[in-house]
């Protein structure tokens, strides 16, 4: 099974706080987010489409 | 798609001016930067409407992939809270307009205790205790941002005003119609039976 890692740092996503979701553009790649990077609001990249959020 | 349809606007800019949807606040947060298109004399931050337009397509076609009725949206603020409403009736999803109750989503004791899989928010700053729930079960979470909010946790942010009763109007609405298209329910704009004023919260 692939382990979910955050988009913008690469940490494991295990802890409270972390999320995952599709793309919000292509709706293709996981997106993955780690409860430090969410709380600091850090730029995340979609592996497939480019997008940039949040 | 061609690139003159992406590009094209939901409504006319005039009426997004109209609306007030692209007014801010006088303060400006870092997060919010790259969503303000200038400041005006008075001292008010002016959003950038093309970029919320962008953004609320976006959050349509996030949401429409989520089953309608994992999907809860909130709204503390008075005149979010009507829209918010229309908003979920329109979409068939979940709204708590008002007070949020500590536990909704954390507390399976409580009466009013419901799993979504995603959060839907008016305002980060006023719909905090919802936000905390959320971070607490990790759902990801979209945002409607002002120019002096900060997008702490939120995983999609729709940079518009936050406060104005036509704003919220406007938005919400457009959000609707958007998500009922990308589900394929209607098929021109048209075809959507509701007004941004159905939407309106009385004053």
């Amino acid at each position: 099974m692939e382990v979910l890692t955050c988009n913008s740092c690469g940490i494991r996503l295990s802890e409270k706080g972390d999320t995952s979701f599709m793309c919000p553009n292509c709706g293709k790649a996981v997106i993955g987010r780690c409860a430090h990077c969410r709380d600091q609001s850090v730029e995340y990249v979609c592996p497939e489409c480019g997008f940039r959020g949040p | 798609m061609s690139e003159d349809k992406e590009n094209e606007l939901l409504i006319p800019e005039s009426e997004y001016l109209t609306a007030g949807v692209h007014i801010g606040t006088k303060q400006k947060s870092k997060d919010m930067k790259k969503f303000v298109f200038k400041v005006r004399n008075d001292g008010l931050w002016v959003l950038n409407v093309e970029e919320t337009d962008r953004r609320i397509k976006l959050a349509a076609r996030f949401l429409s992939k989520f089953d309608p009725k994992s999907i809860l949206v909130v709204a503390a603020r008075q005149y979010g809270q009507r829209p918010a409403r229309m908003f979920a009736e329109t979409v068939g999803a979940m709204a708590f307009p008002g007070r949020f109750v500590p536990g909704t989503l954390t507390n399976p004791s409580l009466p009013e205790y419901t799993e979504p899989e995603v959060l839907f928010v008016t305002d980060p700053a006023a719909d905090q205790q919802a936000l905390k729930e959320a971070i607490n079960v990790g759902i990801p979470i979209v945002g409607l941002c002002d120019a002096n909010n900060e997008t702490k946790y939120v995983d999609l942010i729709i940079p518009t005003n936050n406060k104005g009763r036509g704003a919220l109007a406007t938005v919400y609405w457009l959000l609707a119609r958007e998500i009922l298209k990308e589900r394929g329910e209607i098929n021109t704009y048209e075809e959507f039976p509701m007004k941004i004023e159905d939407f309106e919260a009385p004053l």
